[in-house]
């Protein structure tokens, strides 16, 4: 309880800058392992540990030549073609491995849910997770073809409404402002390469939300504000944002985030 | 992991709830009261009152889903981690947990020393222990309850109601005990009531001191203990997001016994004549504590307004004592009348009320101003008690002036009034500034108006005879030595010197504070402040002191690895002129009718007295701290201290000096260990001089006839203490395992100096003086292990040992194997003594 509440009164007041038990999780360590390793860290852990994670590192070259079934979804340039999956076109290297991670661990003995990736992620290795995110941490959304999915039109108001909700939350209802773990202009947190004491990178795996499309976006912050996210530290995190947040917000929010064009601020 | 998922939803809720409060916290969170702590000798931190110390371990959550940086203070140590509470269970719209224990203490060895048992009053037996919270995520209505009970005389229970943003309610009971000996050999009888009659094997004031000392040798030894027994009821409501309403009552009621070496009969002087008495005296009394009030807070401005209480009440007025010695005149021939028995008033019964008043307002460069306002009293008006209870007659006969009746005495008609009417008024004025014109500097500046007014003057004056005084030594000085009764009259008393009247000690204290704070870059900050005191004093041998302080700080975090900080004071008193004595109107001297005596009115003290309170001083105090931060979540910290005081005095407290310092190491690298080992000392030294006076003369002056240079005297008192621990908290699975070691060490050691045995009380036995009283000596150990075994998620297993030995060497109880009887002189307490006890628990916990 105590750690929850801390960690909303830390985003509230706009960093990231809160105290922690120093658990040393598996995570850590087998970041820079082998799949196997992962694996076995992941089957006993209650939840990722994402506060103790490591910069990953892999082979884009080698991302792009595992990427063809990805593209079916995600699109070739790694612009979603379906609504409701995100594009990972210059998403944190970080936040798409962790992903991976998070899916094959559902697809291991004792998973709790079984999303679409869920079966793909199962026969990847660690390397190739890691070569995945890479690549698509590289491909430059601004530089992808027009839209290749149709937005849903948003009214000026609704974009005026979630560009405040983002930028400065509303503590009467007790929502933090979004930009303090996704950054003022949504490309991901203003610290996620930064080392801390320990040499880890706790703010790593926070995700650009910047041009996601709007459906993908409302069915996230759907599953955190109701409780279907619970597999990491950030969905904690995360969870405890979005439970004040009603259908409306959501929808502001989602509509201006999908506004907003990676080519400019 | 599914029950995982539930309960992180259901703090997740509460989360939000409790981020929706955040702003108000500062509100709710008064600190009023003391009684804000609850724990007992096993749990002194309260947090695990179901299962004893140690098993709740470290959150292995963390503080923070965040980052798993452990947050460090400051000064560069690890904040503490927060528990391991088990989790919430679901219970509709409520959730809950909770545990509850029964154990057994076994206790081996000294189990009754009072160096062991002082604060637990340990026994054999039961011990129980419980902890319950619920609390409702929809709302923020929570319910804790928590409760342990080692035996009658330390037990709590405690219970808390409320609603996070509306109100809170706590409610209380608590018992804690004062072991204050535990070797007691009584001659008296009715220990813990307010009339201790002889043992039936003695006569008052007519035993011998070998009647006396058979009587106490055949006592059993008996524990002396204060038991406090507290009861409270307070509430905090937010009236509205804004204004906060609090109010809280308890009411603590003491009762048992102690040593107490107050009664004499004017023994010190005279061998085998009258009596020095320590008594177990009783202690019976209950004080009923109040405060309640509303703050608000607003965006701009801060208020409060206060009011506070304070009732004691005691349960009897006075308590009386017989004595089993007679007192006889120092006149060859004479016999005075039997004096049996002795009486003291109980502390008096007093009220207290003060009323607060605090405003504060943000203002330009980033600053705020604020405003305290108070005024309060103090006040009692007992019934008095008469001066005596003595029946008959008291003093010495023959000599004209020196022989009084009781009934002149012994009722309230002997006294100027019949109640105490006095009363200590005060009130405070506090007007303080602080700016922050740029984010590297701080300006602070105060200014504090602070006054103590006496109200009612008290004259000793027995209307019944037309004297002045009082009965000295409950009549025995006055029947031992003539014309020492302590009553004067313009009669055959009239050069007798007496305590006439109450002394006022008003004061005014004007302070003035400045200081700055300048960070000069990220790595370096300097502190400079200045103030000033001026301190006015009614009746005092200063009547005006000034105080200028200068301190200095400075704190650098040049390396990531380092916080140093250091520290240095400067303090000089001065003042007016020393008045040696400012007592003179509260003695008989000072009343029309006085005759000064043949040889003069003898010197108060000597005039180169210096009281140490009110006397020049200059003060030079440094503190240097190191706070290194280590890899593995690892905190080295080294600290060296000194205090240097000299006080400009040829009689009184010459200097005072103090060196201290301490090593530090603690070790968190994961939430399973923590590990922490430490090292301290400190000594100090304190030089006092004095003189003995050679004869009854007006002359106060060092080196004349009252206070020669031949009775002069030196003591130095050197204090050496070093003290050291070590605490081990590992998790091993499912097993937890704590481990604590605690060493100290103490010797003091007085020394003295003097120019000649008439330095000396007792002149005659210079010759055995070796030039300094034995060390006093205190070293302890003290240890304890323990494991805490789960069998299942429910239920849990406990083994935990305490052991503790103790060596003491106090001289002033030297030679009581042989008997606590000495002359006149009744000791009741034994005295610290070695001791060696063995705790051992057994404990079983079942959570919910």
């Amino acid at each position: 309880m105590r750690s929850v509440a801390c960690a909303a009164l830390c985003l509230a007041a706009g960093h990231a800058g809160a105290q922690s038990a120093g658990q040393t999780s598996a995570l850590d360590e087998s970041s820079a392992g082998t799949n196997t390793q992962v694996a076995a860290a992941l089957l006993h852990a209650p939840y990722s540990d994402l506060r103790a994670i490591r910069p990953i590192a892999g082979d884009a070259e080698a991302g792009r030549r595992k990427s063809e079934s990805c593209a079916g979804c995600h699109g070739e340039h790694g612009i979603a073609i379906v609504q409701e999956f995100p594009s990972l076109a210059g998403q944190h290297a970080d936040f798409t491995y962790w992903q991976l991670v998070e899916y094959k661990r559902d697809a291991m003995p004792g998973g709790q849910m079984t999303p679409p990736m869920t079966p793909l992620a199962a026969d990847l290795s660690d390397a190739d997770m890691r070569d995945l995110a890479v690549y698509y941490a590289g491909l430059d959304p601004a530089a992808a073809p027009a839209t290749e999915a149709a937005a849903r039109p948003a009214t000026a108001e609704q974009l005026q409404r979630g560009e405040l909700l983002y930028l400065s939350g509303d503590p009467g209802r007790g929502i933090p402002p979004c930009q303090g773990c996704h950054g003022s202009d949504a490309r991901g947190h203003r610290d996620a390469l930064r080392r801390d004491r320990n040499g880890r990178t706790p703010y790593a795996a926070y995700p650009a939300l910047r041009g996601q499309q709007a459906a993908y976006l409302r069915l996230k912050l759907a599953e955190y504000r109701d409780g279907k996210q619970q597999d990491s530290t950030t969905d904690f995190v995360m969870s405890g944002v979005a439970v004040a947040l009603d259908d409306a917000s959501i929808q502001d929010l989602s509509a201006w985030l999908a506004s907003l064009s990676w080519a400019a601020n | 992991m599914r029950m995982l998922q539930r309960s992180q939803a259901s703090r997740l809720t509460l989360c939000m709830v409790l981020l929706l409060i955040a702003p108000f916290a500062r509100a709710q969170d008064s600190g009023l009261g003391i009684d804000l702590q609850f724990g007992n000798a096993l749990d002194p931190s309260g947090l695990e009152p179901s299962s004893g110390i140690g098993t709740l371990g470290c959150d292995p959550d963390g503080a923070s889903w965040l980052t798993s940086v452990r947050k460090r203070t400051p000064t560069g140590f690890l904040y503490a981690c927060p528990p391991d509470h088990p989790e919430f269970l679901l219970g509709g719209e409520w959730q809950y947990r909770g545990a509850f224990s029964v154990g057994y203490l076994g206790l081996s060895g000294d189990q009754d020393n009072m160096l062991f048992s002082r604060y637990s009053n340990w026994d054999d037996g039961l011990y129980l222990g419980g902890s319950f919270r619920y609390e409702k995520p929809s709302d923020g209505s929570y319910f804790d309850v928590r409760a342990s009970r080692i035996n009658d005389d330390d037990q709590y229970l405690r219970a808390l109601y409320g609603r996070a943003g509306k109100y809170r309610i706590q409610a209380f009971v608590r018992s804690q005990s004062n072991v204050t000996s535990s070797n007691a050999r009584s001659i008296w009888e009715g220990i813990g009531s307010n009339n201790l009659t002889l043992n039936g094997a003695l006569t008052p004031a007519s035993s011998t001191s070998a009647q006396v000392a058979a009587v106490s040798a055949s006592q059993p030894e008996q524990s002396l203990v204060v038991v406090r027994d507290k009861q409270g009821l307070g509430i905090n409501y937010f009236i509205s997001p804004r204004w906060v309403a609090f109010g809280n009552i308890s009411h603590e009621s003491r009762a048992g016994a102690r040593p107490f070496g107050g009664p004499f009969f004017f023994n010190y002087p005279f061998a085998d004549n009258g009596g020095a008495y320590e008594i177990p005296r009783p202690i019976d009394d209950s004080t009923v504590n109040l405060n309640g009030g509303a703050r608000w807070t607003g965006s701009a401005w801060r208020m409060e307004f206060a009011y506070s209480g304070s009732f004691f009440r005691h349960a009897n007025g006075t308590f009386d004592y017989q004595v089993p010695f007679a007192v006889r005149p120092v006149v060859p021939g004479l016999v005075s009348p039997l004096l049996t028995s002795g009486q003291f008033a109980y502390e008096p019964e007093n009220d207290y009320h003060h009323l607060r008043v605090n405003l504060t307002r943000k203002i330009a460069l980033n600053g705020e101003f604020s405003l305290a306002a108070s005024g309060g009293e103090l006040s009692q008006n007992d019934q008095l008690a008469p001066p005596m209870t003595c029946t008959g007659q008291f003093g010495i006969p023959v000599i004209p002036g020196n022989l009084y009746d009781c009934a002149n005495w012994n009722t309230s008609a002997a006294l100027s009034r019949a109640r105490a009417d006095l009363a200590i008024k005060t009130s405070m004025l506090d007007a303080r500034v602080v700016l922050q014109p740029g984010r590297d500097v701080t300006w602070r500046a105060s200014a504090k108006y602070d006054r103590q007014d006496y109200q009612g003057d008290y004259d000793a004056f027995n209307p019944l005879t037309g004297q002045w005084g009082y009965p000295a030594e409950n009549g025995a000085q006055g029947s031992v030595v003539p014309f020492e009764s302590g009553i004067w009259d313009p009669g055959p008393g009239a050069s007798n010197i007496t305590r006439i009247r109450n002394l006022p000690l008003d004061r005014e204290l004007l302070q003035f504070t400045l200081s700055a704070d300048v960070r000069l870059n990220t790595s370096n900050s300097l502190g400079t402040t200045y103030s000033f005191d001026r301190t006015k004093r009614g009746n005092r041998e200063v009547a005006t002191t000034n105080d200028h302080s200068l301190k200095l700080t400075w704190h650098n975090r040049t390396f990531d690895w380092l916080t140093f900080r250091a520290n240095y004071t400067y303090l000089r008193r001065t003042g007016s002129e020393y008045e040696f004595n400012p007592y003179e109107y509260t003695f008989s001297t000072s009343l029309p009718g006085f005759v000064i005596p043949p040889n003069g009115v003898p010197a108060h003290t000597v005039s180169a007295m210096r009281k140490y309170d009110v006397g020049g001083r200059t003060q030079h105090k440094a503190d240097l701290m190191a706070t290194f931060v280590l890899p593995s979540d690892m905190t080295f910290y080294a600290s060296v201290r000194g205090d240097w005081n000299d006080y400009s005095a040829v009689i009184g407290r010459r200097g005072y000096d103090a060196l201290g310092g301490s090593l530090q190491w603690e070790w968190q690298p994961t939430t399973a260990t923590v590990a922490s080992v430490w090292y301290g000392f400190d000594r100090s030294s304190l030089d006092l001089a004095n003189v003995n006076d050679a004869a009854l003369t007006p002359d106060p002056v060092l080196g004349g006839a009252t206070y020669p240079e031949a009775n002069r005297w030196w003591s130095r008192d050197r204090q050496r203490n070093h003290y050291a621990g070590l605490t081990l908290n590992q998790t091993v699975g499912r097993i937890k395992l704590d481990a604590n070691w605690n060493w100290s060490s103490s010797r003091g050691r007085t020394s003295y100096s003097f120019n000649s045995p008439g330095a000396l009380t007792t002149p005659a036995l210079a010759a055995l003086l070796t030039g300094q009283f034995p060390d006093m000596l205190y070293r302890a150990h003290a240890v304890s292990l323990g494991v805490a075994i789960p069998v299942n998620r429910s239920f849990s297993v406990r083994v935990f040992d305490r052991y503790e030995r103790g060596r003491v060497s106090d001289w002033h109880y030297l030679g009581f194997e042989n008997g606590q009887v000495l002359d006149h002189r009744v000791d009741t307490d034994g005295g610290p003594t070695d001791y060696s006890a063995n705790l051992i628990g057994l404990a079983f916990e079942v959570k919910l």
